[in-house]
């Protein structure tokens, strides 16, 4: 199947792809923004200003408990080091004038906000907050726990309860995720496979989409130009567009090697990149199968982009030629983006296993849930099978389509193509 | 001897014929011209030859064996509409086009330097071929037709479009692979090339071949029966008379052909007769475009010189 002419064409491919502008950006840019997104974020959560709170209680014993609870160095807020509190017994009517006395200060952020704790509080554990700025979502997020802690502890004080039963109802609510898998051991799983399988799913669904349209570009270019002809006067039309079609492939799969050994890295524990609540565990095998599932994807791909690329002579008429291809590509990647909320739907479990389909969703399924690997291998096949049968159609429309200029073609001559003897 | 036949090609598309049954033979070393108005099947009958189109029917034939890719890395083909990879260095296109013929190496890489030096192409050798002017694109695509060494050369309209001294620099190269005992076949509906440079032709109109053999051969039997004239005085008498066929009137020249051959001095008698002067009178000369128009007709312009 491959002999010199084959392989001249594979590496003119080669050198001109790696050499190209769009390759190199993309293949850095890529892993770049995986690097400069997950630092901008640290950088943010480390970021937030210092926030200096008054916190204003009507009643006595309440200031001495949020006193106890907030200010004592151990607490979660005071390690953070971004909180500093001032307590204050006060009635509503002294509440006023101290709320007129730290308007400027207020105003000129040295003070965030003054937080009022009504004794009505204990009906309705209803609060008032006075800032510059009162929607601060982050900081009620933060202060929420430790108030209603203190909130809880002043309420039993009274009641005979245990120190246990105080700590009971204190405590908030935490689940934890297992995933049940053929292997022995049920293994506690955070949100790392759902943001393994969005990634997967992306650089599968972006890659595909990109190598299709360069070779959508290049077959269309090569035409126009009318280079085909003198090509084909030294190979055969099937031996130009395999050529042409396997060092495609091969690009996008370096490219793909790139990417994947960037996300490994960046979900390395040692590295200690991601939050701790993200833990990703990437398998070989899924690495595995994602390279072979996509070089399979590549091949059967790119015979549909080239194809659609031979059938015109400019990029805008091949508009109208490419979108039931990209729908191929579209579609599946929605499906599989759509199994993150529901891992089990019938769609998805079909589409897993049909040609075309599951190229975008099986990955993506496989990182969610436990796939069984005869799973694994059958949507491979399906898609090899699926090879055979769109490789020599897309070959006999390259074949009258590489060497036809002038009108667009309509569908029926497209198909007509087919039973000609080329 | 032939070295490359063609037998019986045709080519249908939709429902058209565009080649019908074709066959022709182009002898060892000789310069050979497909000739025939634009549309007549030149391009498809050059693209069957070449393996590019399949044929509904009928062969190619080289030394009495059907050509297949073994053949394609003998020869050189230069399309009718050229193109080269745009964003390509020279010598890597020159490279490459050598490299699909199964030619690698530094043999091949010197001969493209020698060829590069010969066409002032040298200095460019790593610009990129969009960075060439037209002309300089056109020489690096005879450089690329013939790097390899072909033994056939085969050029589909080779002269439309090139400027006067790319038109005699490719003269020149045809004529020195000819003198290297290379086979070369052209396609041309400029009769006037065909004419100063094919030793044998084949005429296709409409699909079919019309008239085909040595240019000497086909040009003495056909000017037998023509007679190139100058004159003064009226000539009119001879519209309708017995002998004559049909006059042409180019102007200067006026062509007169008879109904035999054997009735050239009968005219120049007849001429004498009526007291025509005659200043010149040339029995044994016609153009291959005469010939041209005799057998493929004149309708939709005929053929342009």
């Amino acid at each position: 199947m491959f002999n010199y002419r084959i392989l001249g064409i594979i590496k003119r491919e080669l050198k001109e792809k790696f050499l190209s502008k769009s390759f190199i950006i993309t293949t850095i840019m890529f892993p770049m923004l995986l690097f400069v997104i997950g630092g901008v974020q640290a950088f943010l959560v480390t970021d937030e200003a210092a926030s200096k709170l008054n916190i204003v209680c009507e009643d006595q014993n309440l200031t001495q408990s949020f006193q106890k609870e907030l200010a004592v160095p151990e607490s979660d807020l005071m390690k953070e080091g971004k909180f500093s509190f001032n307590f204050y017994t006060m009635n509503r009517e002294e509440l006023k004038k101290h709320l007129d006395d730290n308007k400027k200060s207020m105003l000129d952020d040295k003070l965030t906000g003054v937080i009022f704790v009504p004794d009505t509080v204990f009906n309705n554990k209803i609060m008032e907050y006075y800032s510059k700025s009162p929607n601060n979502l982050s900081l009620s997020r933060k202060l929420n726990e430790p108030i209603n802690n203190v909130l809880i502890g002043a309420y039993f004080s009274s009641k005979a309860l245990s120190a246990n039963e105080l700590k009971f109802m204190r405590g908030g609510i935490e689940v934890n995720g297992f995933k049940i898998s053929k292997d022995e051991n049920i293994k506690e799983e955070g949100f790392g496979s759902i943001a393994l399988s969005w990634v997967f799913g992306l650089l599968l669904y972006l890659s595909l989409l990109m190598s299709g349209q360069m070779m959508l570009q290049s077959v269309i270019e090569e035409k126009s130009s009318r280079i085909a002809e003198v090509i084909l006067s030294s190979v055969s039309p099937r031996e130009m567009m395999t050529g042409k079609i396997i060092g495609s492939a091969i690009t996008a799969l370096i490219q793909m090697g790139i990417w994947l050994a960037t996300v490994i890295t960046v979900a390395s524990p040692a590295l200690n990149f991601l939050p701790a609540d993200i833990t990703v565990s990437i398998k070989a095998v899924q690495v595995i199968f994602l390279m072979v599932n996509f070089a399979v994807g590549l091949v059967l791909f790119l015979s549909l982009f080239g194809m659609v690329g031979s059938i015109f002579d400019n990029p805008q008429d091949a508009q109208s030629g490419m979108w039931p291809v990209m729908m191929l590509i579209m579609i599946p990647f929605f499906v599989a983006m759509s199994m993150m909320q529901n891992p089990n739907s019938p769609i998805g479990n079909v589409t897993a296993l049909l040609p075309f389909t599951s190229i975008m969703v099986m990955p993506v399924k496989m990182t969610i849930v436990e796939v069984p690997i005869w799973q694994l291998a059958l949507s491979i096949v399906v898609n090899i099978v699926a090879i055979f049968f769109v490789f020599p159609i897309a070959g006999k429309i390259y074949r009258v389509g590489i060497l036809r200029t002038g009108k667009k073609p309509k569908w029926s001559e497209v198909v007509k193509w087919l039973k000609y003897k080329y | 001897m032939y070295s490359l036949e063609v037998r019986n090609l045709t080519k249908t598309f939709n429902k058209v014929v565009a080649v019908d049954n074709a066959s022709f033979e182009v002898p060892d070393g000789s310069i050979f011209g497909l000739i025939g108005r634009n549309g007549a099947g030149k391009t498809t009958t050059i693209r069957m030859m070449m393996g590019i189109y399949l044929p509904d029917n009928g062969d190619v034939v080289l030394k009495g064996v059907k050509v297949g890719q073994e053949f394609k890395n003998r020869v050189g083909y230069l399309p009718e509409e050229r193109g080269l990879y745009k964003k390509m260095k020279v010598m890597d296109t020159l490279l490459y086009f050598a490299e699909l013929k199964g030619k690698t190496g530094r043999t091949v890489h010197k001969k493209a330097e020698e060829y590069l030096k010969r066409f002032d192409l040298y200095d460019r050798r790593l610009a990129k071929v969009e960075d060439l002017s037209k002309g300089n694109q056109q020489k690096l695509q005879f450089i690329g037709t013939i790097l390899h060494d072909p033994e056939f050369i085969i050029l589909d309209e080779p002269f439309s479009g090139l400027d006067p001294v790319n038109t005699n620099m490719l003269k020149d190269i045809i004529l020195e692979m000819k003198s290297q005992g290379k086979v070369i076949i052209f396609s041309t509906h400029l009769m006037d090339f065909a004419e100063k440079m094919c030793d044998h032709i084949a005429m296709i109109d409409h699909g079919k071949i019309i008239l085909k053999g040595s240019l000497n051969d086909i040009k003495a039997k056909h000017s037998q029966k023509n007679v190139s004239l100058s004159y003064d005085g009226d000539i009119s008498f001879l519209q309708g008379h017995p002998i004559v066929e049909k006059i042409a009137d180019y102007g200067n020249t006026t062509g007169v052909r008879l109904k035999e051959a054997n009735q050239t001095q009968q005219l120049l008698k007849l001429l004498m007769e009526r007291n025509v002067i005659v200043k010149k009178f040339d029995a044994n000369d016609i153009s291959l475009q005469e010939i041209f128009i005799e057998y493929a007709g004149q309708e939709e312009g005929g053929a342009n010189v």
